[in-house]
C-alpha cells in the first residue's frame, strides 16, 4: 500500500509538473511570437507616432484615423459607403488621414495588409486600399489572397515595378503588422471598422453606415 | 436514494470532469492561435485597465488548458474543480455586466470576441451555460474522487 501510493503521489506530481510546464512554455512562446518590436521594417510613410498607422497628408489637420481589417465584410461596406470621400479628403489635403490594418480574421489579412503597406512604398496606397476592398472574397479565410494574388493586384492599379513585387513575395512588412496591432491594442480598438477624428469616435450606430452623417461628424471634427 | 448516489458518484465526477476539462481545453485552444483578438474580446468588457485586459487576453486561454489537462486526467480535482467553477464565476459577472451595461460584445469564450451587432448578443445563453459549468466545478470539489483519475 506505502509502494503505491508512492509511485501514485510520483505520477500525480510528475503529471502535474508537466502541465504547468506546458502552461508555462506556452505562456512565453505566445508572448514572443506575438511581440512587436521597433526594429521591425516599416513603410516610409508609416509613423510609430500614429500608432505604426499609414499617413497620409503628415501636416495636415485635423486627424483621422481608419482601422480596418481587409478581410471584414463591414469595412467593406464602409468603404463603399464613405470610401470615395474619404479619398477626396486625402487628395485635397483637408486632413492628415492615417490608416491602421488589422489583421485578425486571419493570415489573409495579413496577407494583405502586407501589400497595402508595400503599395505604400510605391506611392499607391490609396489605390491598393480599395482595390483590396473591392477583391474581397464573399467569406473570410476563403484562400482568394493565396499566391500570387496580392501580384495581380498590384498590377492591376499599375504597379509593376520589381520592387513591389519583392515587398509582396518577401512578406517585407509582416512584422510591421504586430506593430500595427499592439497599437491599436493600446488605444483599446475593439472592432472594425473604427473610425476616430482627434482620436474621438465616431458613433458607429448612426455615422458609419449614413454618409450624410458621416461627412457631417468629420465636418464637426474640423474638416472643412 | 443515498446508496444510490453513492454508486453512481465516481462516475458523476468522471463525467463532471469530462465535461468541465474539455470545454475549458477546447475554449483555451480555439484562442491560442489568435492571441490579439483574445486580447481584443476582453478589452471590450471594459471591466479591467487594458494593459492588464491584454495580459490576460494572452495568459487565459494557457490557463483553461491547463485546468482542462489537470481535470480531464484527473489530477488535482478538488483545487481544479474549484478554479474551474471560480473562473466561470468570473466570466458570468463579466458578462452580466456588459449586459447590464448595454455593451454589445461577443463573450469571446470560445475564440472571437469584440464588438458586434446589438440583436446578436447571447448573454442569456452565455450565462445559463457558465452556470452550469460553475455548477460542474462545485460539484468537483466537493466530490472530486472517481473514475479513472490519475489521482486516486
Amino acid at each position: 500500500m506505502a509502494a503505491n501510493s508512492g509511485s501514485d503521489k510520483g505520477t500525480r506530481n510528475l503529471v502535474i509538473g508537466m502541465v504547468l510546464f506546458i502552461v508555462a512554455v506556452g505562456i512565453i512562446f505566445s508572448f514572443i511570437s506575438n511581440r512587436a518590436s521597433s526594429n521591425f521594417a516599416i513603410p516610409a510613410a508609416v509613423s510609430e507616432a500614429d500608432g505604426y498607422g499609414i499617413v497620409l497628408n503628415p501636416t495636415a489637420t485635423p486627424t483621422i484615423d481608419i482601422w480596418v481589417d481587409y478581410q471584414c465584410p463591414a469595412c467593406r461596406s464602409f468603404e463603399v459607403l464613405n470610401g470615395g470621400y474619404i479619398n477626396e479628403i486625402i487628395a485635397q489635403k483637408k486632413a492628415k488621414v492615417v490608416f491602421h490594418p488589422l489583421t485578425f480574421i486571419g493570415a489573409e489579412s495579413i496577407i494583405a495588409a502586407n501589400a497595402a503597406a508595400c503599395a505604400a512604398d510605391e506611392n499607391k496606397f490609396v489605390d491598393m486600399n480599395l482595390a483590396l476592398f473591392q477583391n474581397q472574397a464573399g467569406s473570410e479565410n476563403s484562400g482568394k489572397w493565396q499566391g500570387d494574388a496580392m501580384l495581380a493586384l498590384g498590377d492591376s492599379i499599375g504597379i509593376k515595378s520589381d520592387s513591389f513585387k519583392e515587398c509582396v513575395r518577401e512578406g517585407n512588412y509582416v512584422k510591421w503588422t504586430r506593430n500595427v496591432t499592439d497599437a491599436s491594442a493600446s488605444k483599446n480598438v475593439n472592432s472594425t471598422p473604427t473610425i476616430r477624428i482627434n482620436g474621438k469616435d465616431l458613433d458607429r450606430n448612426t455615422e458609419y453606415g449614413d454618409p450624410v452623417k458621416f461627412k457631417a461628424a468629420l465636418a464637426a471634427g474640423g474638416v472643412k | 436514494m443515498a446508496d444510490k448516489f453513492k454508486v453512481a458518484q465516481p462516475w458523476l465526477t468522471l463525467l463532471a470532469r469530462l465535461i468541465l476539462g474539455v470545454v475549458l481545453l477546447v475554449a483555451g485552444t480555439l484562442k491560442v492561435p489568435n492571441l490579439p483578438k483574445s486580447a481584443m474580446a476582453v478589452r471590450a468588457y471594459e471591466m479591467l485597465p487594458i494593459p492588464i485586459a491584454n495580459f490576460l487576453g494572452y495568459t487565459l486561454p494557457w490557463i483553461e488548458i491547463g485546468l482542462g489537462l489537470l481535470l480531464i486526467v484527473g489530477v488535482t480535482v478538488k483545487i481544479s474543480g474549484a478554479l474551474g467553477a471560480l473562473t466561470m464565476l468570473a466570466f458570468i459577472i463579466a458578462i452580466a455586466q456588459a449586459w447590464a451595461r448595454g455593451l454589445s460584445i461577443d463573450c469571446g469564450c470560445f475564440g472571437g470576441g469584440g464588438a458586434i451587432d446589438p440583436e446578436d448578443t447571447k448573454y442569456l445563453s452565455e450565462i445559463i451555460r457558465d452556470i452550469g459549468l460553475m455548477g460542474l466545478g462545485i460539484f468537483l470539489y466537493l466530490y472530486p474522487k472517481g473514475r479513472f483519475a490519475i489521482e486516486k
